[in-house]
């Protein structure tokens, strides 16, 4: 990839990082919260800690192998508008047969701007440019030598605006994410440690597609109608989460496809922090085998630290 | 460094708990959230999950034509009142908006209706 477009990219993410709208930290909406999502960003920019997330699979691998994921996310705001945010995640892997793999991933960081915020209508819109840094991660695991851009687009939408006859539909909230994967390097060269030739494969670029659904309980017991239920329910977000990554470009001859996973789950909402469960089911065989699951214990610093780590670097 | 963190954060969860504050959210109103009432109340009650700073806090209560029907707002605590006076059978939509203690700004709103 050819560094004027990485220039391009960082231009444009730099020309949306300008505040246009206030915002509130986490992801408060008008009267509306939409909780941090374990398979796709929520679409606010905020103050959060993720440690830890733990997902464990099996992947699309034939035969297929045993993995598991524990990763750490830390996200802070530099402005009331602008954030950054860093993931770093570590796998075992077990082959079936073979010697078991470990080690990390290849470090991710995540800049994110909040450029639209309607409370009235419960919509929120974020734009962002996630880096996965080649050659930060395990070779062993296969992480990439290159670095991988990914300009993101992240949507959010509560229908509590909805006129009072849609009664308990308005506790739905949908949330979206967008973001197509640019490698910076479009192939990788291969030497045959025997023969000493060279052979080069294509370095795909994808469309990374998703969403949520949740149902919000809290939303529903303060904004519709309190049905007087035991507290650890008014709680509760259910929720189903996709995520799906399609090849787009430079992937002839590769044989892939889109895949991904459909996650239902549920996340609890506390004051100060919120956990959440899914199962991970893959959309096809190679997107893995069988059923998974992820588990998440997400920490709201704003509320934690409100007047320190909680609070923007930069403020008015 | 990693190990040195996660017991951080929990320590910091548990000390959260009792000395931090959070975003205030409704718990509790009354007229309930969404609810039919027979007799009009002449003071609605919003009870917060924090203590809110009555200066910057307040709700207004609008009927079904849009007219605004409250008379004033007070706080206490993490309790506000807000009078309405003598209100006529109809729906009702409350919007608040509050500040907590700790500077977190927080809004919403809901509906009750006074039955004929």
């Amino acid at each position: 990839m050819s560094s004027s477009i990485f220039r391009g990219v960082a231009l444009a993410t730099l020309a949306v990082s300008l505040p246009l709208t206030q915002v509130s930290a986490h992801c408060l909406v008008g009267g509306r919260f939409l909780p941090a999502t374990l398979a796709v960003d929520d679409p606010c920019v905020a103050d959060e800690l993720s440690l830890p997330t733990a997902s464990w699979f099996k992947t699309g691998d034939t035969p297929p192998a045993n993995e598991t994921d524990i990763s750490v996310e830390f996200s802070k705001r530099i402005t009331e508008t602008f954030g950054v945010s860093v993931n770093e995640t570590w796998t075992h892997l077990r082959p079936p047969g073979g010697p078991n793999v470990t080690g990390f991933r290849n470090l991710e960081s995540t800049f994110k701007t909040q450029f639209y915020t309607n409370p009235a209508h419960e919509l929120v819109m974020s734009a962002g440019l996630s880096v996965e840094w080649g050659g930060t991660g395990s070779e062993a695991l296969g992480s990439d030598k290159f670095s991988t851009l990914k300009p993101t687009y992240y949507i959010g939408k509560g229908f509590g605006d909805l006129p009072d006859q849609f009664g308990w539909v308005r506790a739905f909230a949908v949330t979206g994410q967008v973001s197509y994967s640019i490698p910076a390097n479009s192939a990788t060269i291969v030497v045959d440690p025997d023969t000493g030739n060279t052979s080069s494969s294509p370095n795909p670029q994808f469309i990374n597609w998703g969403g949520t659904l949740q149902y919000s309980m809290p939303f529903l017991k303060s904004s519709v109608a309190d049905l007087g239920l035991p507290d650890f329910l008014n709680h509760l977000m259910p929720i189903v989460e996709v995520n799906l990554q399609t090849p787009v470009a430079n992937y002839a001859g590769t044989g892939l496809g889109t895949t991904g996973t459909v996650n239902p789950g549920v996340i609890w909402i506390g004051s100060y922090f919120q956990v959440g469960a899914e199962a991970i089911l893959p959309i096809n065989r190679a997107s893995g085998t069988g059923t998974g699951g992820v588990v998440q214990l997400h920490v709201f610093l704003d509320d934690i630290f409100p007047a320190s780590i909680g609070k923007p670097l930069l403020q008015p | 460094m990693r190990t040195r963190l996660i017991p951080a954060v929990i320590v910091s969860l548990a000390l959260g708990s009792s000395n931090a504050l959070a975003h205030a959210y409704l718990e509790q109103a009354n007229p309930r959230v969404g609810s039919t009432v027979r007799s009009a109340p002449s003071q609605l009650t919003l009870t917060f999950s924090q203590n809110i700073e009555p200066s910057f806090s307040s709700a207004d209560v609008r009927n079904s034509a849009g007219g605004r029907v409250d008379q004033g707002t007070s706080a206490s605590g993490n309790i506000m009142f807000v009078n309405v006076g003598s209100l006529p059978p109809g729906t009702y939509k409350v919007h608040w908006h509050i500040l907590s203690v700790d500077t977190h700004k927080t809004e919403g709103g809901f509906s009750f209706t006074i039955a004929k």
